[in-house]
């Protein structure tokens, strides 16, 4: 076990993780299609919801085996509780991360039915041709 | 274009100094040495059977911490995940209230008789995970996902004929995930009205006895432990879930006409 | 010697690795179905690291819903609304 290697690997998750954020970032605000954006913006909740999980890890020492939070025994005695409390990761990012896969699911649905809605108005989902049809829209109602 | 630009540099600069803070140490530990004390004192009180004024019953520490220990935080996720599907169909209004007629004949023999069987298999798969949800990983959403998945199977194989023969139709499947909900509310303050009747005193979210209530929820079943308020709460959220998936892949299904009837008139300005 | 300890990390990095990769077809590529496919693939990758983490509630509602339900209404959306992505 070698203990140099684990944390190099366990910085490179959390590395190849802000590489996530960026380019999902990048493909939210500079990409012009709307169904474009709503995949990056998946993306983009997905990355955020695994940085919390990292934050919720062990180290491992020679002679701890690490536990899901799941108490397997069940008519425990104290020593097998004081054993589960000692070697098992964090419940609470895991119980906020199920919150949080919902609502992101929630707000998704509604997009789509959003974008449903604007490619049948507008015939296009080029949001750079949207905004020129808008303008085309205010100057007619203005003149 | 010159903004796409500025946008990535900028954001290749960032990236570039938030590795080397990582890199040098400015997160601490990684990956932490120990728990923090908090989640160190719900694992301990989750089964213990020594403290009985606090436990919650069941052996799933992440199930308790959802719907008994904060159980209020997951109350209003529910009622955002209700509140959004409910805004998805009311844009849709007009698709629901006329049903649809085609005659479709659904894919060849071979894919229905498959289909058949795993259906069958995928609901067993889902009730089974969303019951046991205080026993082992699992839960009421995470069935209710799992379930939606066999009538999508169903519509996409044997046609929308397939539902209107049955009759299972729109305001049924309305009923049930309006029902189911209201028997989750009803179910978290079911102690409380049963407090008020007989004069004892109760909580809201109340699952087993505290030291000032003595009213609570059976925690064992025979000789399996129930959870108490947990097995009823992860029944109500695999029901209301599973409908509420199903109503809205019925409606994404129609077809384009149907769906472009709910703009007309839009071109007089209403 | 190598322990089974280091192999789990081992498949970890490589897991984060890939993702990164198939984040960047994904938005690189101009056909929508294409991007739909390499996000489901990366999602994949996700799902394995939550695993290695010793997270199994996650993996449960995720791969249901990230792997089943995003595709599917994505997929919808895209034959309803047009296949490519014209950029002027």
């Amino acid at each position: 076990m070698d203990i140099e290697l684990i944390k190099f690997m366990f910085m490179l998750t959390t590395i190849s993780l802000y590489f996530n954020v960026a380019i999902s970032l990048y493909g939210v605000v500079s990409k012009t299609n709307l169904v474009k954006k709503l995949i990056a913006l998946t993306i983009f909740q997905d990355t955020v919801n695994m940085f919390t999980i990292l934050i919720g890890y062990k180290l491992w020492r020679p002679g701890l085996l690490l536990q899901p939070p799941v108490l397997t025994d069940l008519s425990p005695t104290p020593e097998t509780l004081r054993e589960f409390v000692e070697r098992s990761v964090d419940p609470l990012p895991q119980a906020f991360v199920l919150t949080a896969v919902v609502i992101g699911l929630a707000v998704t649905l509604f997009l789509t039915t959003i974008i449903l809605h604007v490619s049948y108005h507008f015939k296009t989902v080029n949001v750079d041709e949207i905004g020129r049809s808008k303008r085309v829209y205010i100057h007619e109602e203005a003149v | 274009m010159l903004r796409d630009l500025v946008f990535a540099s900028l954001l290749v600069i960032i990236i570039l100094a938030l590795t080397y803070l990582t890199y040098s140490g400015g997160l601490g530990d990684l990956p932490p040495r120990d728990v923090r004390v908090i989640a160190s004192n719900y694992l301990n009180l989750t089964y213990n059977q020594g403290i009985t004024w606090l436990w919650a019953a069941s052996p799933e520490a992440v199930t308790a911490i959802v719907w008994d220990y904060r159980g209020l935080d997951t109350l209003f996720e529910t009622v955002v995940f209700y509140g959004a599907i409910l805004a998805a169909l009311t844009l849709f209004r007009s698709v629901s209230k006329v049903p649809e007629f085609v005659s479709s004949a659904g894919l060849s023999l071979v894919v229905k008789r498959v289909t058949a069987i795993v259906t069958l298999a995928i609901l067993a798969v889902a009730a089974s995970t969303a019951l046991h949800g205080h026993l082992t990983p699992g839960g009421g959403f995470q069935g209710g996902a799992i379930a939606s998945v066999a009538p999508l199977l169903l519509l996409v194989v044997f046609g929308k004929q397939f539902f209107i023969e049955r009759r299972i139709s729109y305001s049924k499947l309305l009923t049930i995930r309006n029902a189911s909900l209201a028997l989750l509310g009803f179910t978290s303050v079911a102690l409380l009205i049963l407090g008020f009747l007989t004069g004892f005193q109760a909580y809201i979210f109340q699952n087993q006895a505290k030291t000032v209530s003595t009213l609570s929820y059976p925690p064992y079943l025979l000789d399996v432990p129930l959870g108490g308020s947990l097995f009823f709460f992860n029944l109500f959220e695999f029901l209301a879930v599973a409908s509420g998936f199903t109503l809205v892949f019925t409606i994404l299904l129609s077809r384009d006409e149907t769906l472009r009837k709910e703009l007309e008139g839009e071109e007089l300005g209403y | 010697m190598m322990d089974y300890v280091d192999l789990v990390f081992l498949i970890m990095g490589i897991s984060a690795l890939s993702s990164v990769l198939f984040t960047f077809l994904t938005v690189k590529t101009k056909d929508l179905m294409y991007a739909v496919v390499f996000s489901s693939v990366q999602s994949v990758a996700y799902a394995l690291i939550y695993f290695l983490l010793l997270a199994p509630d996650i993996v449960l509602v995720y791969v249901a819903v990230s792997v089943g339900i995003y595709p599917l209404i994505v997929i919808l959306l895209v034959k309803k609304v047009g296949r490519y992505e014209v950029v002027t």
